[in-house]
Formats: structure tokens, C-alpha cells, sequence
């Protein structure tokens, strides 16, 4: 997996963004990750820590990473019926034909960060 | 100071994917992105894609390997341009790298270009080059499962190759059954079994692409 380098694209995003508002240390990210987007919320934890204590010009020492899990949500075009999708993402429990449109659980998104300028 | 971002990820690597876009569309280059795990027959369907359509379309390849030079001297040896990118271990291509290796094509001079992604059923499916289809291969030997086990990667492509068919008499995998899953994971996805081998089932693969190619070249 590539967490590592999905991280690097988390961390110079918020570089520049936080460059632009004059903020220099971070001290908390919240990411959006949907559960069938292809991130792992542990390896991408593993890889803030490393982020962090790596840059702690830019990181405070005790900098924190908060995941939000969008879950994976399903609706049959037929029936309405709300689902959470397994593996057959597209098949209606109740009418049992593949009629299933996904409505969550591909986000992946830097929700907020939050720093201080000193 | 709170900072509320709502930003994707993924945010360059969409960049980069959409000025791909805007340069095949305005090329009218056909581009197909070719996924599928290690050894699935991707470079060998090229070769015989290459072979069999070189006459008709002006055919050029990207190939996407960890390290070697190998896919892309295949290619080469079957008469189509090609460009090797080496990802140095990464196990996706992004759309920033296919930019980059525009750079070595005159789009102009070109119908349809392939780019075999890195051998891996997980990372390629969750980044847009900016093609116009994504297509996975699948092959006998890997078994029935792997659709529904990856089902991110057969959600977001239209259509899926089963290749080496030429096995199934010596293996359990069972078509019908690969389709319906497939069915039931990506209703509008299409499976075409064929055998890069013995060229079976190529024909509907070719008809697939000349189809993409007058819709991409009418738009
Ligand atoms: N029996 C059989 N073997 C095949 C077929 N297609 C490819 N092969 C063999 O499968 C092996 C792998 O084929 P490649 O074309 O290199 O596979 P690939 O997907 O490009 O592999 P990577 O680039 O390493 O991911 C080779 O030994 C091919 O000769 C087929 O239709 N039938
Ligand atoms: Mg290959
Ligand atoms: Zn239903």
C-alpha cells in the first residue's frame, strides 16, 4: 500500500494551505476516509506519526490525527431500500437483482487542520 | 486556529488527470488503462492487440513497471512506440507520471494509446490518468474470487478481460459464475474471456476498441 506517500500529498497540501494563512505549527488534522476509498485508517495513522517526527518545525510534538469513518451506504433504484454494501456492492437485499447505486464510502478528504502561528 | 479544508486527497493527482484529459480530447487520442495483478497477461494481450490492429490505428503504449525496461522492449519489438515508466517501487501510476511521459509522444500522430498500470488489483483502480476506460484483466489461474475479494477495482472499470482461457479445462474457474458476481458488483461492466495464447475470444476485444475509438473520435 502507499499511505506513506498518500500522507506526503496530506501534509504538502496543508503546508501550503497553512503558509497562505500564516499558520506554522500544526496540531491536529482530520482526514474524511470512506470505507471502501483504498486508504487504511491504521497505516495512514502510522504514517502521520512518522510525518510528525520528521517535521517538527512544522508539526507540534504532540500533533494529532483524527479519522472519520464515512461509512459505505448503498440504495436500490427499485425498492428505495438503504443498504450497507459488502462485497456484491451492487445487489439489493430485498430484490435480490443488481439495482444498488452507491451514495458513500469513496471519500477521501483532508476535513480541517488546526494550528497556531508561532 | 481552526482551519476547514473539505480538500480530496487526491487533489493533484485529479489536476494532473484532468490535463491529461483536455490533451487526449483534443488529439482525439483513444486512451485505455489497463489494470490487473502481476503476471495477468497484460503486456502479452498488448503484444497481440498491437499485432493484430497496428495496420488499421496509429498504436502507442505507456507501461508502468517497478523497475525494468522489459514490458516496454516487448511492445517495441511488435512495431508500436513505447515509453517504460519506472516507478521505483510504487505500486500505482499516477496521473502526474503519465504527464510526464506525454512528453516523449506527439499525441497528434496517435489513435489509441494503452498504458499497462503497475501489476496490482488494489492502488491503480483509486487513480484517474485521465483515460478514456479503464479496463481490468483477469486471468483463469487467479480463481474465481478475486472479483468479488477487489471488488474497488471492478466497480470502477467497464469492462473485464479473462484472459488465459486456454486453462480452463486443467483449472475450477467458473465463467458463469465470474460473471454473475461481476454482474451484481458493476451491473453496467461487461466480461469478454479470450486467450492471448491462442488468440480466442480477441476478436470481441478488437470490435470492443474500434467501438470505443469511433465514439471517442465522433465526440
Ligand atoms: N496459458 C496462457 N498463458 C498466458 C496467456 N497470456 C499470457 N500468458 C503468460 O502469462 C505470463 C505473464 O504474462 P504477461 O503478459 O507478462 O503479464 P503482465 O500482466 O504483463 O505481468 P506484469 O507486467 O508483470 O504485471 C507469461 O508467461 C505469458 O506468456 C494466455 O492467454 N494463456
Ligand atoms: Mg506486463
Ligand atoms: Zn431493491
Amino acid at each position: 500500500m502507499h499511505e506513506m506517500a498518500l500522507m506526503g500529498d496530506i501534509v504538502q497540501l496543508i503546508e501550503e494551505d497553512a503558509t497562505a494563512q500564516g499558520i506554522t505549527k500544526i496540531e491536529k488534522v482530520e482526514l474524511i476516509v470512506g470505507e471502501i476509498s483504498n486508504a487504511m485508517p491504521d497505516a495512514l495513522r502510522m504514517a502521520f506519526e512518522i510525518f510528525r517526527d520528521q517535521n517538527l518545525h512544522f508539526f507540534s510534538q504532540d500533533a494529532q490525527l483524527v479519522i472519520h469513518t464515512e461509512e459505505a451506504k448503498a440504495q436500490c433504484v427499485l425498492c428505495g431500500t438503504q443498504y450497507r454494501p459488502r462485497q456484491k456492492i451492487a445487489l439489493c437485499p430485498e430484490c435480490k437483482i443488481p439495482s444498488g447505486k452507491l451514495l458513500s464510502g469513496e471519500t477521501f478528504q483532508i476535513l480541517s487542520y488546526e494550528g497556531s502561528s508561532d | 486556529m481552526k482551519v476547514t479544508l473539505r480538500t480530496d486527497v487526491l487533489t493533484n493527482n485529479n489536476k494532473a488527470a484532468e490535463f491529461n484529459r483536455e490533451l487526449f480530447e483534443s488529439t482525439k487520442t483513444l486512451v485505455i488503462n489497463l489494470m490487473s495483478s502481476p503476471g495477468a497477461g497484460k503486456t502479452t494481450l498488448l503484444e497481440e492487440t498491437v499485432r493484430a490492429l497496428s495496420e488499421k490505428y496509429r498504436i502507442a503504449v505507456i507501461e508502468g513497471d517497478l523497475a525494468t525496461e522489459r514490458d516496454a522492449n516487448r511492445i517495441r519489438s511488435m512495431g508500436a512506440k513505447a515509453v517504460q515508466i519506472n516507478t521505483h517501487g510504487g505500486c500505482h501510476l499516477d496521473a502526474r507520471m503519465v504527464a510526464a511521459a506525454l512528453g516523449e509522444f506527439d499525441l497528434d500522430e496517435i489513435d489509441i494509446l494503452f498504458i499497462e498500470n503497475v501489476g496490482n488489483l488494489v492502488c491503480p483502480s483509486g487513480y484517474d490518468l485521465g483515460q478514456n476506460h479503464k479496463v481490468a484483466v483477469l486471468s483463469v489461474p487467479e480463481g474465481n474470487d478475486k472479483i468479488t475479494k477487489y471488488p474497488q477495482m471492478f466497480m470502477r472499470t467497464e469492462l473485464v478481460l479473462l484472459n488465459k482461457i486456454d486453462l480452463l479445462p486443467y483449472l475450477d474457474f467458473n465463467v458463469e459464475e465470474a460473471k454473475q458476481d461481476l454482474s451484481e458488483i458493476n451491473p453496467q461492466s461487461v466480461l469478454i474471456p479470450l486467450s492471448a495464447r491462442t488468440n480466442e475470444g480477441l476478436h470481441e476485444w478488437f470490435s470492443w476498441i474500434e467501438g470505443a475509438y469511433n465514439r471517442c473520435v465522433q465526440q
